[in-house]
């Protein structure tokens, strides 16, 4: 073996150890807020929703990139009893960050604290779809059977925003199973996470992981502070860009922007036909009309939406599931064409009358009414303002109304003193059994009629049927015949002006490796254990 | 007995103030509302503990009583955006805001000052006209609009707020400097050949002291009602930020705290200016009668 040989060895297996013993770096990144909660099972806003995801593990996640359900804790699962009971075989050997070891037991207790009435947990409204209690069964410390009351469908799903709480440990929920640990939080400033040194996954060559040593979650409200942070490299990842931003990073530092396509975010438009809304006769009859609303989004030129309210960084929305959602959206829905000359001929089959440039309905009454939006969003802003312009192509006089957000919940969801509002859907569930308190006439979250005794309208009683159907029926096939059908319904109906769906955009540092950006909330860090941050920039993507 | 008298005009004043601002609160639109109500995850019985925490809030008298009752604890509540006790808030965020406030204010004293000194003092009319041009532009720029430019150009959040009291004190003092130093007393001092700068801090300054120490307490005052503005564009953790936060989401416990506390330093800080002044218009008067 000549020297240069002996050489070449000496030097690999240095460059190797090097590579193994190195750590992952910190990587930073911001969040809009304090997180409200360290409780992974009362996180509801976005701050806390990320403190769980990096600390926490469930039984059962959905796999980000390909939306399929992946086994975490769980070993393995299988769903008996016609959809009522799911039997889990757990990992054996996993300890939580605090060394106390994981069990069954840890699973019955998560269900017991969360289903507690007390609670008000956000994950537990979705397990409990109805009355009767959820008891869990401990087999063995490694096997666990949970009864629901009824039978659910897509359970698996809901697994995935469950994480498990320590039983038995006196750090309660701060001994985590996720491959990070709270470390410190300063109000106001950040939030650092540390390695959980007992996380179970390990990486292909039996390195155990997360790779990172820390993650630091600085509190930025300000967009266009982040991205100065960004390009300064203080952060290194910016999760949810909007397309003003997105193309100001384009354009100095294109290798660094990331477009993950449509998102499950839908921009959304809809008109008051709440009965006893303080609106009147006329027009509470407009928005009741069918042929209005269809003419209505038939002169919205959603192309246009797309291109100068979001610089193209969007999609034209079919209905109310977007083209991200590979498993239920409807493939068969288009999005409502832009016709004006179509919108005014259907107009005048419904009564109203083109005179001197304004709309006017079968009393003589001008089309005039407000679109009620929330204020400070760019974005929406520039579309209420074309859709302002489109509509006056036909003669229809629309007011803007911004206001700030809990003026606009009041008058939404209580006064109900408003006449058409324009604001944004963020879907986080991919399943439609989520959205259960959104297309029910009864449930509160109905956006354009809410908290109906009985449905008022046929085509709401058939989309209630077909809601508590799919959410019934195990055989995946007729769930997904039945939500196509909803959608088909809405999409026809039209209670919602579905306009655009917007991209996932996004910005990552070359200096971090492994981020594969995905349309689902969280976009880049939705596998943390695999991320690394390097000292140098990387080279290829 | 004065003092107690004027300590409790100061607390009844500042009561009035709080619970004014609640009143306020509790009337405007959008209260006692909550994003939750949006959260189709939530179930009828959540929404309705959701609604019925805040419920509280929503009769006035009760929650005068129940806060007034706290506040003599030492309790301020717990803030309903937060989650948190607005004690804790406060204690974290009045640190950076303070210092942002103090350092802000000591630039524009200083600058202000000497700049207004300078322009009083020199025969020259370009500076004069430069430095009012200028003070003027500061003066009709609103603090959000400066906080943009600062946040471009990478400045310090305390450079904001003297920016923001640099016209209020340059513009007042150079008014008292000059009406001073037109004074025939003056004129004399200067007709007799004694030093520009010697006549300007024997002669011009010590009349007008206690009016110019009376615009401290105003102008602290204006520098803290700037970190509003300024902490919410820079993103700054201070207590500016968390009373724009508790506006924006109807946090009624903590933003009548706010409101006490922006109340109580307006109060105390123009009491001590007040009294300062007083004790220097005094000195003044026996300097000038020896």
């Amino acid at each position: 073996m000549s020297f240069r040989m002996i050489l070449r060895v000496f030097l690999t297996v240095f460059l190797c150890l090097r590579a193994s013993g190195q750590g992952g770096g910190e990587l930073r990144f911001s969040i809009r807020n304090d997180p409200k909660t360290f409780d992974p099972l009362l996180a509801e806003d976005e701050a806390s929703g990320t403190v769980r995801y990096l600390t926490g593990a469930t039984l059962i996640r959905i796999d980000r990139k390909t939306q399929k359900f992946a086994p975490e804790l769980a070993e393995s699962w299988r769903i008996l009893a016609g959809g009522t009971s799911i039997v889990f075989k757990l990992r054996q050997g996993i300890l939580f960050s605090d060394g106390t070891p994981f069990s069954s037991d840890d699973v019955a207790y998560t269900f017991r604290r969360m289903t507690d009435p007390k609670m008000h947990s956000p994950v537990g409204d979705s397990f409990r779809g109805g009355p009767g209690e959820i008891k869990t069964l401990v087999q063995g410390p490694a096997q666990v059977t949970v009864t629901f009351p009824a039978a659910i469908a897509g359970v698996e799903s809901l697994f995935d925003q469950l994480t498990i709480v320590s039983s038995h440990s006196p750090k309660k929920e701060l001994a985590t199973l996720g491959p990070f640990v709270l470390g410190e939080h300063k109000p106001g400033s950040h939030v650092l996470f540390r390695r959980n040194p007992n996380y179970w996954k390990k990486d292909a060559t039996g390195r155990r992981l997360p790779y990172l040593d820390s993650v630091r979650a600085d509190i930025q409200q300000n967009g266009d502070l982040e991205l100065l942070r960004f390009k300064r490299g203080e952060v290194h990842m910016i999760d949810t860009l909007d397309p003003e931003l997105f193309d100001r990073l384009w354009a100095g530092s294109p290798g660094e922007t990331r477009n993950a396509g449509a998102s499950l975010e839908s921009e959304m438009l809809w008109f008051n036909q709440v009965s006893g809304a303080p609106l009147p006769a006329h027009k509470k009859a407009w928005f009741r009309s069918k042929d209005f609303r269809r003419a209505f989004s038939s002169a919205i030129n959603r192309s246009d939406l797309c291109r100068l309210a979001f610089k193209g960084h969007a999609d034209q929305a079919a209905g109310p599931i977007s083209g991200a959602n590979r498993l239920w959206a409807n493939a068969k829905l288009a999005p409502h064409v832009y016709d004006p000359k179509a919108a005014l001929a259907r107009l005048h089959r419904d009564g109203f009358r083109l005179e001197k440039g304004t709309l006017r309905d079968r009393q003589g009454n001008a089309v005039e009414f407000s679109l009620t939006t929330n204020s400070g969003n760019k974005a929406r802003s520039r579309m209420a303002a074309l859709v302002q312009q489109d509509l006056a192509k036909i003669g229809i006089r629309l007011n803007v109304v911004p206001l700030d957000l809990p003026s606009l919940i009041e008058r939404i969801t209580r006064t109900h003193d408003y006449e058409a509002c324009l604001l944004g859907l963020v879907n986080v569930d991919l399943d439609p059994n989520s959205q259960m308190n959104v297309w029910l006439s009864s449930a509160a979250n109905h956006p354009w009629n809410p908290k109906q005794k009985t449905p008022e309208t046929a085509w709401e009683a058939e989309i209630d049927r077909l809601m508590r159907a799919q959410s019934s029926a195990l055989d995946p096939k007729k769930r997904k015949a039945a939500f196509d059908r909803v959608q088909e319904i809405v999409w026809e109906e039209a209670p919602i002006l579905y306009l655009v769906n917007k991209h996932a955009l996004s910005a990552v540092s070359r200096r971090v490796l492994n981020v594969s950006p995905v349309s689902l909330w969280p976009r880049l860090y939705w596998n943390p254990e695999y991320l690394r941050v390097t000292n140098q920039v990387a080279q290829s993507r | 007995m004065a003092f107690a008298r004027r300590i409790s005009i100061l607390f009844v004043t500042l009561l009035l103030a709080g619970l004014g601002g609640a009143t306020l609160l509790r009337l405007s639109p959008g209260f006692g509302v909550d994003e939750r109500d949006l959260d189709s995850r939530l179930n009828a019985a959540s929404l309705e503990a959701s609604q019925a925490a805040r419920a509280g809030e929503r009769n006035l008298g009760r929650f005068y009583a129940s806060y007034l009752s706290g506040l003599a604890r030492g309790d301020l509540g717990t803030s309903r955006l937060f989650g948190r006790p607005v004690v804790d808030l406060l204690k974290e965020r009045l640190p950076l805001t303070l210092g942002t406030v103090l350092a802000g204010f000591v630039m524009a004293w200083v600058v202000g000052i000497t700049l207004s000194a300078v322009s009083a003092m020199v025969r020259n009319q370009a500076l004069p006209f430069a430095l009012d041009s200028f003070s003027s532009a500061l003066l009709c720029i609103p603090s959000a609009l400066l906080a943009v430019l600062f946040y471009r150009m990478d400045v310090p959040a305390s450079a904001g707020v003297a920016a923001v009291i640099f016209p209020k004190v340059f513009f007042y003092s150079k008014r008292l400097f000059s009406s001073s130093l037109a004074k025939p007393h003056v004129v004399t001092a200067r007709a007799k050949g004694l030093g520009d700068v010697r006549v300007f801090v024997w002669h011009a300054v010590p009349p007008v002291a206690g009016e110019l120490i009376a615009l401290v307490g105003v102008t602290l005052a204006l520098g803290l009602s700037a970190t509003i503005p300024l902490e919410v564009i820079l993103d700054l953790p201070g207590i500016g930020q968390l009373a724009w936060n508790a506006a924006l989401g109807r946090d009624m416990p903590l933003l009548v705290s706010l409101t006490l506390l922006i109340g109580a330093f307006t109060l105390v800080a123009n009491a001590l200016a007040d009294a300062v002044a007083h004790a220097a218009t005094g000195a003044g008067s026996n300097d000038n009668s020896r």
